[in-house]
């Protein structure tokens, strides 16, 4: 897989992200380089081998139903870019 | 008069987002419940926090579960997680944890009443899913408030096969999952708080054909009423498209119930690109045969086993078994007192004449209800037993029974001189009474009129204030006038 620019542009609209030209070429590359290093990988024989999801054999780990570890809105609300008292606040989205 | 939609069939296929009434949200602690100030229940979990671990909540395995039992479905026993990817402000995680490759039912039906009689409409599979947060935009005229109290509450999702056919079977769909899910005691199904919502996938084909029409879905329907009429705004727009040579495109649609019009999302936001992987922060959930089997023990009695309980083993009409099936508390109360009492027709007169009648006006849930079933049950054998007449049963002692419901429904129909007399002189002077006052009908009664005899009845009946014994009474009459 290579990345190109109508891919980088794609991404750029799915994470609704705005580069510049400067950033694109630059992100292009440091993708480029990722995928082909990763890409190693793939001189290794995997046939019949399962994915591999889940880092342990963990299965039904459940919490009860208790409501707890609630965080004051205050607290909530503090790193946000933006907000009031009640609400986070975002460009308008509509 | 046919016209050209006529012509037409419309096929209709639903998502239904069931909020589960849990107390918790699905992957972490906060407060689950409806309502609540802005941003209140929150954690770091919900708020997308990095560094923070999501963990299963127990209760909404077992309600998924149960809802496909419910439905006969297939249950899944491997379960696992998806990532579904997408931008927007009320998701801090930027993905939605969901199910995209291992659902935890798959198949299954729900039977619904149509104008054709009853149909099995199929499930196609139930996935478990979260919740995002509300974005309100009519705050600020600059900004979008994000509200994210509802972020990660846990919903099931039904997805059906495309087996209904116009807006009165979708809404007969709506309501029967509505009573079941009420049934099964995991979600209040309430529409206007969003307990319940659907997407509706609509296509049009020429009746006979066999393929399937290119459809449209018509997304956050949250009222039966707006489902109905966007899917007859959308049927038509559909048949004018093809009528008038065009082609109806795949899209998504929204429904203003203002306008009642749908309109297209734009194309950017349809071009979906969800890049689902698995969630590797949840572990796997799986369940064994014997778990699967406990839970089927602990299902309630469902509607349509009620139903024919009712219709058939106490001989009641369709129209009584449905309203007494309606909800369950109310079932389970018409089954308390005829069991008690035996008399099924009684009961569901009384139930569905005065006890429902009363916990509705009152606004109180029926094991409120002021009067001990077993003094409901020696109120109804007052009637059978004909010791007084069901009119006055119904219109006197039963408010007043109401009213105080320690006193025997005996001693309140003495105190009000309501028992009923089959006491020959007293019945005697009262017929007589009648006869001697009407002697035109009396001649016309025995020219062959013999529909009289209710005239003479309720004359009497009303002479006696109720207390006359309509089976003597009736006798007497009839003895009276064959003379």
């Amino acid at each position: 897989m290579k990345i190109d620019k109508s891919l980088i542009s794609r991404i750029e609209h799915l994470a609704r992200l705005q580069l510049s030209d400067t950033e694109r070429t630059q992100i292009q590359g440091d993708l480029n380089n990722i995928l082909e290093m990763v890409s190693k990988l793939d001189e290794l024989n995997t046939d019949g081998i399962e994915p591999l999801v889940y880092m342990s054999d963990t299965v039904n780990s459940f919490r009860p139903d208790e409501v707890t570890n609630q965080v004051e809105r205050s607290d909530a609300l503090k790193n946000a870019p933006d907000s009031n008292e009640q609400f986070f606040k975002v460009p308008r989205v509509m | 008069m046919s016209t050209i939609y006529d012509q037409y069939e419309t096929v209709i296929g639903l998502e239904i987002h069931i909020q589960l009434n849990t107390n918790s949200k699905a992957f972490c602690g906060d407060d689950a419940h409806f309502g609540g100030a802005p941003n209140t229940h929150v954690s770091a979990i919900s708020l997308g926090h990095p560094g923070t671990l999501p963990r299963l909540n127990a209760q909404q395995i077992k309600s998924a579960i149960k809802l496909g039992l419910a439905l006969g479905s297939e249950i899944n026993s491997v379960n696992t997680f998806d990532r579904k990817n997408y931008f927007y402000a009320d998701l801090p995680k930027g993905y939605q944890i969901t199910q995209d490759n291992q659902p935890f039912c798959r198949g299954g039906s729900v039977m619904v009443k149509t104008i054709n009689g009853e149909r099995a409409i199929r499930t196609h599979h139930i996935h478990m899913e979260e919740d995002a947060g509300k974005s309100i935009h009519d705050l600020d005229p600059n900004h979008s408030f994000i509200d994210l109290n509802r972020a990660g509450v846990p919903l099931l999702e039904i997805v059906t096969e495309p087996d209904l056919r116009s807006g009165e079977e979708v809404e007969a769909y709506m309501l029967a999952m509505r009573q079941l899910v009420r049934y099964l005691d995991i979600s209040d199904g309430n529409m206007d708080e969003g307990s319940m919502r659907c997407d509706v996938n609509i296509s049009v084909r020429k009746k006979g054909e066999t393929t399937f029409g290119e459809r449209c879905e018509v997304k956050n329907v949250n009222s039966m009423r707006f489902a109905k009429r966007a899917i007859q705004y959308e049927v038509k727009r559909q048949i004018d498209l093809i009528e008038s040579g065009g082609k109806v495109r795949q899209q998504t649609l929204n429904f203003d119930p203002e306008t009642g019009v749908t309109s297209p999302l734009r194309d950017k936001e349809d071009a979906h690109d969800y890049r689902y992987f698995p969630e590797p922060d949840l572990p796997p959930v799986h369940l064994s045969n014997e778990q699967i089997e406990l839970w089927k023990s602990e299902l309630p009695a469902l509607p349509k086993e009620l139903y024919a309980k009712f219709t058939k083993e106490h001989q009641l009409s369709d129209y009584d078994a449905t309203i007494l099936t309606e909800e369950r508390p109310v079932a389970v109360f018409y089954q308390k007192l005829a069991e008690l009492n035996g008399n099924y027709k009684a009961v569901a007169n009384l139930m569905i004449n005065k006890i429902r009648p009363y916990i509705q006006e009152q606004k109180i849930h029926i094991q409120e209800f002021p009067v001990p079933v077993n003094s409901l049950s020696d109120f109804i054998q007052l009637i059978v037993d004909g010791k007084v007449a069901s009119a006055m049963a119904y219109q006197r002692i039963f408010p007043k029974l109401i009213e105080t419901p320690n006193e025997t429904p005996l001693s309140i129909a003495e105190q009000l001189h309501l028992i009923q007399s089959a006491d020959e002189d007293f019945l005697m002077t009262l017929v007589k009474e009648v006869i001697e006052k009407n002697p035109q009908k009396v001649a016309a009664y025995q020219k062959g009129k013999k529909g009289l005899i209710g005239f003479f009845m309720g004359e009497i009946m009303r002479a006696s204030k109720g207390k006359a014994d309509p089976k003597a009474t009736n006798q007497l009459l009839g003895e009276l006038l064959r003379k």
